[in-house]
């Protein structure tokens, strides 16, 4: 069962096509990731799966229902979260607010919306907390989130997603600008969620997504030039002349 | 918390001791639009150009229904809360659709609509002259209008207006505001509706300035045509920055600054503006979150003299 599938999905910036029919199905439960070089179209791909943008042309079929041009806010409603490429927290809350205010979205009802004391929400900030643990940041809760380190930061942003409880999650390139050290930590982060949430991936580093991936889209120049398993990419010789060049053995 | 109430609740009575009871009664007046204001400017980040508007509006409104149907106070005071709201639903609901300096013109331009609508419709608003006349109706049997009564009915309602505003910004919406105003891009993902959650703010800033315009009407006896002008708005969103913008009690130290200089000084000298600017330039150049950040400061330097600056919830 496909959880999310998209068809013949267009985005035109005047006369760019930054995304050019694709057409992409992403299996319930799986972990999909999306590489390609450098200015591929992957991340306007994403900000159409979120309603940052709407879409030219196509389709986007999510749990059977179409969602093309639905704006961001009621996108998360129906569990697709993301995180992003550049770093993009609340600097001056507290880290757990960061968080619970993810969770405190995801709400069926929103009482005490201008009343009610944000900290007496049990439910929500166990919730909070709990995640936080998760990616190893719950003993710097109260702290202000910019007074973390980057690579913290990006472990934020993952938190942050993760607390919407999504059925979809997005992850844009989660270890950008980590060090090698940080990066295996988020490998391994990313390697708990899988089979817990269906995500789709995208990242630069090619042997986290070979070691990690159910099944791997490869984009050039907006458009998908191959799909298939992390093994039929590697013998793909289209995929290598595009753009694992040297990388991959022969 | 309960330190800073004790602080207030020391003010709120000391205050009569030493200054003028009308001008005690401004200070806390000009607070609770201050109030209403902070949400918008310091909490969501909106910088409302236009705030006189709604004090204006629910002045005049029920300035008027008082002085010729010579309605009851806490109806005066529900109907100026309730045209507060509306009007900035109305100018909200427009402004919201842009961001930025647009934003601020939007404001801006909506005021100077409002204020030359006072202007021309002399039969009710009095133009230029103002409207005169406005009563001061007992409360339930007590009557104030010794000076003193009046502070006493001003300072229980600011004192509410206080309690209301620190539940509103202690609240998922008040963290959802600010969110807003830290990473607009990322709370629409998060699922939060921007611009409608940008609306609730405007919304509940007008019934603050709604309240502040009647109290302001029934403390002077009359609206004078400025207090819908947009010196007003810019006196209020000035008040705020020296207090300290984006802190609960930011607005209140802001106004009370603001009236006693422009009160007590200008009696002495003439130029005292001078002094408000000076204040103003010291604050954006050294204490972006006001008297509040300036106090902050002054405590963790005193209590580690070579620490860094206490780390305040004040935006940068």
């Amino acid at each position: 069962m496909s959880l999310v599938r998209t068809e013949q999905l267009t985005k035109t910036f005047g006369a760019l096509t930054a995304v050019n029919g694709v057409t992409l199905e992403v299996e319930e439960g799986s972990l999909h990731s999306v590489i390609g070089p450098n200015g591929a179209g992957k991340t306007t791909f994403f900000n159409l799966l979120t309603g940052q943008h709407a879409p030219t042309s196509g389709r986007i079929i999510f749990d059977g229902r179409d969602i093309a041009g639905t704006p961001p806010h009621r996108i998360a409603h129906l569990g697709i979260a993301r995180s992003f490429q550049r770093t993009s927290i609340f600097p001056t809350l507290s880290i757990l607010d960061n968080v619970w205010l993810a969770a405190f979205a995801r709400q069926e009802s929103w009482r005490g919306l201008g009343w009610r004391r944000a900290d007496r929400y049990p439910e929500l900030t166990r919730r909070a907390l709990g995640v936080l643990g998760e990616v190893g940041l719950d003993e710097k809760a109260g702290l202000p989130a910019r007074a973390i380190s980057h690579g913290e930061q990006r472990q934020l942003e993952l938190a942050i997603a993760l607390a919407a409880a999504p059925r979809l999650l997005l992850l844009d390139e989660p270890a950008a600008g980590l060090s090698p050290d940080e990066t295996r930590k988020m490998v391994a982060l990313v390697q708990k969620l899988k089979r817990r949430y269906t995500i789709l991936l995208i990242e630069h580093k090619i042997d986290v997504v070979m070691t990690m991936s159910d099944r791997i889209s490869v984009m050039h120049f907006g458009s998908v030039i191959a799909e298939g398993s992390p093994a039929e990419i590697q013998r793909n010789a289209e995929v290598r002349r595009a753009y694992l060049g040297g990388i991959a053995a022969p | 918390m309960i330190r800073q109430w004790l602080a207030v609740l020391i003010a709120v009575v000391l205050l009569p001791v030493f200054v003028r009871h009308a001008i005690a009664a401004e200070i806390w007046i000009f607070a609770i639009f201050g109030l209403g204001l902070n949400l918008l400017m310091g909490y969501t980040g909106l910088l409302s150009f236009g705030q006189a508007t709604f004090f204006g509006s629910a002045a005049y409104v029920a300035g008027y229904l008082l002085k010729y149907y010579g309605i009851n106070v806490f109806l005066a005071l529900g109907i100026g809360i309730l045209v507060g709201a509306l009007s900035a639903a109305v100018v909200g609901y427009l402004c919201v659709q842009r961001s930025g300096l647009y934003f601020i013109m939007l404001t801006f331009a909506l005021n100077q609509m409002f204020y030359f609508t006072a202007y021309q419709w002399t039969t009710v608003t009095g133009g230029e002259d103002g409207m005169p006349g406005v009563p001061r109706p007992d409360v339930l049997g007590l009557d104030i209008h010794p000076p003193l009564a009046y502070y006493a009915a001003v300072a229980v309602l600011f004192l509410a207006s206080l309690w209301i505003m620190q539940r509103i910004v202690e609240s998922p919406l008040g963290k959802i505001l600010q969110a807003i105003r830290e990473n607009e891009p990322r709370a629409e993902a998060l699922g939060y509706d921007v611009a409608r959650m940008k609306l609730a703010a405007f919304v509940v800033g007008g019934a603050f300035s709604g309240l502040a315009g009647v109290l302001y009407a029934m403390l002077f006896g009359i609206v004078p045509l400025e207090a819908i002008g947009f010196v007003f708005s810019g006196n209020v969103v000035f008040a705020t920055l020296i207090g300290g913008s984006g802190s609960l009690y930011g607005p209140v130290i802001g106004s009370f600054v603001f009236i006693w200089l422009s009160e007590s000084v200008s009696a002495m000298w003439a130029r005292w503006p001078l002094l408000l600017g000076m204040a103003f330039v010291i604050v954006v150049l050294f204490f972006r979150g006001g008297v509040v950040e300036a106090w902050a400061r002054f405590w963790a330097w005193r209590a580690a003299p070579r620490a860094p600056a206490a780390q305040t919830d004040v935006p940068r």
